[in-house]
């Protein structure tokens, strides 16, 4: 239940009547003007066919039925897929392995913790440029550690396979952080009393593992999932930077496809109607995780 | 015994291994920051063997990071400064009061819909409102938008926070004469205010570190961001490593520096940034 102390002390002093809508006026202006009326505003351009940037005539769903006929858009689609699936996929492993590794040892976690984080506060775009870095065929760390035992410069970036996993890769290294930082906090607050009864009745870690730890982690996980899944979804920055969606469109996310159509190609309504798919799907998304964090904190 | 002394020696491994994992590929673009060209490109070391500024030379002197520094610090600070004030007046809001029509629960769920919203769905509609306006290639434009995205993020945290702090202080002190809103930033900001740095922190990394808003709305040293100024620095010249590695550092420092400072608030920010 909401607390609320309005008409309780406040009954007739004027301004604090109305002060709880002052309050929250500036910030709903705020992001009714610049989200929300764009975000209508795009959604009736979707319906639109644009020539040099301007409106030619409505076509109704037309641009809609064309991204569905569009081999580039389904492509683009399934790419996207691979990646998010992938990615979050081995990230979700690695960020829990970790997280139980070292739940425990409080006082060497302080100390590491800092380091460890650093790759997901690191700039997406310098990401980017740190995994051209590593991956280029001339100079390249992986170049040059091959160079070192004598063994031929490993060609990442001019593969499609390789430039996909490189950047399946990139989105590991920067974003299993997170998902350890959010599972290590989910497993620091479980409860201690099923573990300790776990132990005295002789269970072993494994069994322990599954019997305890996952069921009370798994609200946590979902949480941590969706929401990383939801942001891999849409992943630009290092993909602009690392490939730009080559080679051919072996790593042509729907971001890039959507980005390319609009200002390359300038598709104005196209792109639009292709994005706003896209918003639906993590729309949906979105709710279904908003409605278990609200059940969480309830 | 033995099962523990293993267990230590698992710990310390994939400790290990985590953080050169983490280091490493940072670690690289440094060291090649540092080389000069032709070991870069012909010698293929590992570790320099002669150490050179020049890369970061070429990168201040004839180029403009100067003045993307300074874009991208003004528009990071406005913008999160205006998210806050804004912000935690609405989650203020939300946190204590019924609102017409239970009004309070639509709008935080709706705040926080837009706040899981990614932004290139709704890249081309503002670049068309922004080029309406006349905006496009000013701070401006980039600060609106960044206090839009962050307003939501402080609403979303500071609302959790607020709800934690009993009801009872603020009636105390409307009891002993304060107005609900002297009441609110005597007391209640106050007892607020870890959350509040928390909450900063972690838009102040995201604002900094945004690219796509950036990439669109802005064309000249004139408003582009530090991000942009790396990216665009590669697009250029595709073989200068040197330049290319020292841009990515010079990029990426002042909000490395910038979590150095704040460490002790950072894991909160960044986990609750997240989950609440």
């Amino acid at each position: 239940m909401t607390p609320s102390v309005v008409g309780r002390t406040l009954r007739g002093s004027g301004l604090d009547r109305v002060l709880p809508y002052l309050m929250l006026g500036p910030t709903l202006f705020l992001v009714l003007g610049v989200i929300v009326y764009p975000l209508i505003d795009g959604l009736r351009s979707s319906t639109g066919f644009f020539r040099f940037g301007r409106l030619v005539r409505d076509v109704g769903l037309d641009n809609y039925r064309q991204a569905f006929a569009d081999p580039a858009f389904l492509e683009a689609l399934l790419t996207t897929a691979r990646f998010v699936f992938l990615a979050v996929t081995i990230e979700t492993i690695l960020g829990l392995g970790l997280a139980l590794l070292v739940a425990r040892e409080r006082r060497f976690i302080r100390r590491i913790r800092a380091t460890l984080i650093l790759p997901m506060i690191v700039t997406p775009v310098v990401v980017g440029i740190v995994f051209r870095l590593i991956y280029a065929s001339d100079v390249g760390l992986l170049a040059s550690m091959a160079h070192a035992v004598g063994l031929d410069p490993p060609q990442i970036l001019s593969s499609g396979t390789g430039a996909f996993l490189g950047l399946v890769f990139l989105d590991v290294w920067e974003w299993t952080p997170l998902l350890f930082l959010i599972l290590l906090a989910g497993i620091q607050s479980m409860p201690v009393e099923p573990f300790e009864a776990a132990r005295v009745d002789g269970a072993g870690a494994w069994r322990t593992f599954v019997d305890h730890t996952l069921p009370l982690l798994r609200p946590t996980i979902l949480v941590a999932v969706t929401l990383r899944a939801i942001e891999a979804l849409t992943t630009f920055d290092q993909v602009y930077v690392l490939t730009r969606g080559g080679p051919g469109t072996s790593t042509q996310l729907i971001s890039i496809y959507g980005y390319q159509t609009f200002f390359q190609f300038q598709q104005v309504g196209y792109a639009a109607a292709m994005l706003f798919m896209v918003a639906l799907v993590v729309l949906v998304a979105a709710g279904l995780s908003v409605g278990l964090m609200r059940r969480r904190a309830a | 015994m033995t099962r523990d002394r293993l267990a230590g020696i698992a710990w310390a491994v994939g400790a290990l291994v985590a953080l050169a994992f983490a280091v490493v590929p940072l670690l690289w673009m440094v060291l090649t920051s540092v080389k000069t060209n032709r070991e870069i490109t012909q010698d293929t070391s590992l570790i320099p063997q002669a150490l050179t500024t020049a890369n970061y030379v070429s990168l201040f002197s004839g180029r403009e990071f100067a003045a993307y520094l300074t874009n991208s610090i003004i528009v990071t600070f406005v913008s999160v400064a205006i998210a806050l004030i804004l912000g935690t007046q609405a989650a203020y809001v939300l946190a204590r009061f019924r609102l017409r029509g239970g009004m309070q629960r639509y709008v935080g769920s709706s705040l926080l819909m837009v706040r899981l919203l990614p932004p290139i769905v709704i890249i081309i509609p503002i670049f068309l409102v922004a080029q309406g306006f006349g905006l496009l290639n000013t701070r401006l434009s980039l600060i609106v938008v960044y206090a839009a995205f962050n307003v939501t993020i402080v609403v979303w945290m500071m609302e959790s926070f607020f709800r934690e702090i009993p009801v009872d202080l603020e009636e105390a002190a409307m009891v002993d004469g304060d107005t609900r809103f002297t009441a609110f930033r005597r007391i209640v900001l106050p007892l607020a205010a870890p959350g509040l740095v928390a909450t900063g922190i972690f838009a102040a990394i995201t604002t900094y570190n945004e690219f796509l808003f950036a990439l669109v709305l802005t064309s000249t040293p004139a408003a582009e961001t530090m991000p942009i100024g790396a990216a665009t620095l590669i697009g250029r010249i595709n073989v200068d490593w040197g330049a290319m590695s020292a841009a990515g550092v010079v990029g990426a420092l002042p909000i490395v520096i910038f979590s150095i400072f704040v460490q002790k608030h950072l894991v909160r920010g960044l986990t609750m940034g997240a989950v609440k």
